[in-house]
């Protein structure tokens, strides 16, 4: 982190996170960017990016996860605590209180059903694509491996659909036997390449 | 169901659930939040899961935020509170030892997990998708929008929440 900058205070990452919450529309990522990194200068863009790649390796969201390394380094044990109280309850609060809201739009006029169904709807379609460009770059990032692999690397993740929709296989079981079998497989090319 | 059992297994389940929630992060179990709080608890119905999926897209906040908000519906203030608390204990603590743990050391090892979690990502990410317009696309128009912004979006890359407000408009106008 910044040697030379004062560390911010329990109250500062309160209010920090709290500008993060009710300003992430898609996504907290960006926004905490923004407002750790490019307004408030706590630690820099290659720091940032070091605890994003980490958090994103561990369970949980990727920006609590970050904000809680983060901002244990500032203010000891209870940063993290104060990033997620900021980032959480009141961004929490305008939520329920909107879907109470929501709920009773809904069932009055069809034609707000109409909007929630829009959402949902294109929220699947963009996790439908988001899963083909990882695809798709697994495919494509590895242009020095034999066809073979390639294809193996696309059908574990293709598998995961056979085994969740076709199979009716629970998520988290799902999940580990695919992380296993791409970690085999990664183990495999990797010790194949220091041979080669 | 009384409230206390209700809460508690809102704690378990949301707990459990955590655990589970990497690589690509939260969105990646709705399909696991809706066989066991829909399915099987019936805390909600499909109908409401798809309605609190779309308030947690449309209002600002972490992208979690279904959480709280299931846990609301199923048993008010308390049951947000809780499922919540429960969502987020585990992997925070995970976070807050291997972050002390691994901040003087070198990290190769994480860069292999990460890679490994990948081709799981890619395929879970999809079943995320099928899952969510099974429970949500009961009109030819709704799995229209949903395919259009499927092809869309792998051509023009911009945030999900433009997505989100023109199909919140054509669904408006379809309704």
């Amino acid at each position: 982190m910044n040697s030379d900058a004062p560390k911010p205070s329990l109250w500062d990452i309160i209010v920090a996170f709290t500008i993060v919450g009710l300003t992430s529309v898609g996504g907290a990522a960006g926004p905490m960017r923004h407002v750790t990194v490019v307004q408030r200068h706590w630690l820099s863009e290659s720091e940032l990016a070091e605890l994003y790649g980490l958090g994103q390796a561990l369970p949980g969201s990727v920006v609590v996860n970050v904000a809680t390394m983060m901002c244990d380094r500032f203010a000891g044990p209870l940063g993290p605590l104060a990033a997620v109280a900021g980032l959480v309850i009141p961004s929490g609060i305008v939520a329920v209180a909107l879907s109470g809201i929501a709920t009773r739009l809904a069932a009055s006029n069809p034609h707000f059903a109409g909007v929630e169904v829009g959402i949902t709807g294109a929220l699947a379609g963009v996790f439908i694509s988001n899963g083909l460009r990882v695809l798709a770059a697994l495919w494509s990032e590895a242009p020095d491996l034999r066809v073979a692999w390639r294809c193996a690397r696309v059908a574990i993740g293709a598998l995961g659909i056979v085994l969740v929709i076709g199979l009716h296989l629970i998520v988290p079981v799902a999940m580990v036997v695919l992380v296993v079998l791409s970690i085999l497989l990664d183990w495999h090319l990797r010790g194949a390449e220091s041979t080669a | 169901m009384d409230q206390l059992h209700t809460l508690l297994v809102l704690f378990e389940h949301f707990m459990v659930l955590s655990l589970f929630a990497v690589g690509g992060g939260p969105s990646m179990l709705l399909p696991q939040m809706r066989q066991e709080f829909v399915l099987q608890y019936h805390f909600l119905t499909d109908r409401s899961f798809t309605e609190l999926l779309a308030v947690a897209q449309a209002t600002p906040g972490p992208n979690f935020l279904i959480v709280p908000l299931i846990g609301f519906r199923a048993a008010s203030w308390p049951g947000a509170i809780v499922s919540i608390v429960a969502f987020l204990v585990l992997p925070m603590t995970l976070t807050f030892f291997v972050g002390r743990l691994l901040h003087q050391h070198d990290n190769e090892w994480v860069a292999r997990i990460r890679r490994g979690f990948r081709p799981a990502t890619g395929g879970l990410w999809i079943v995320s998708g099928i899952v969510i317009a099974m429970a949500t696309d009961h009109t030819v128009g709704a799995l229209g929008i949903t395919l259009g912004v499927a092809a869309l979006s792998l051509i023009v890359d911009i945030s999900p929440m433009w997505w989100c407000l023109i199909a919140g408009a054509a669904g408006a106008i379809l309704a």
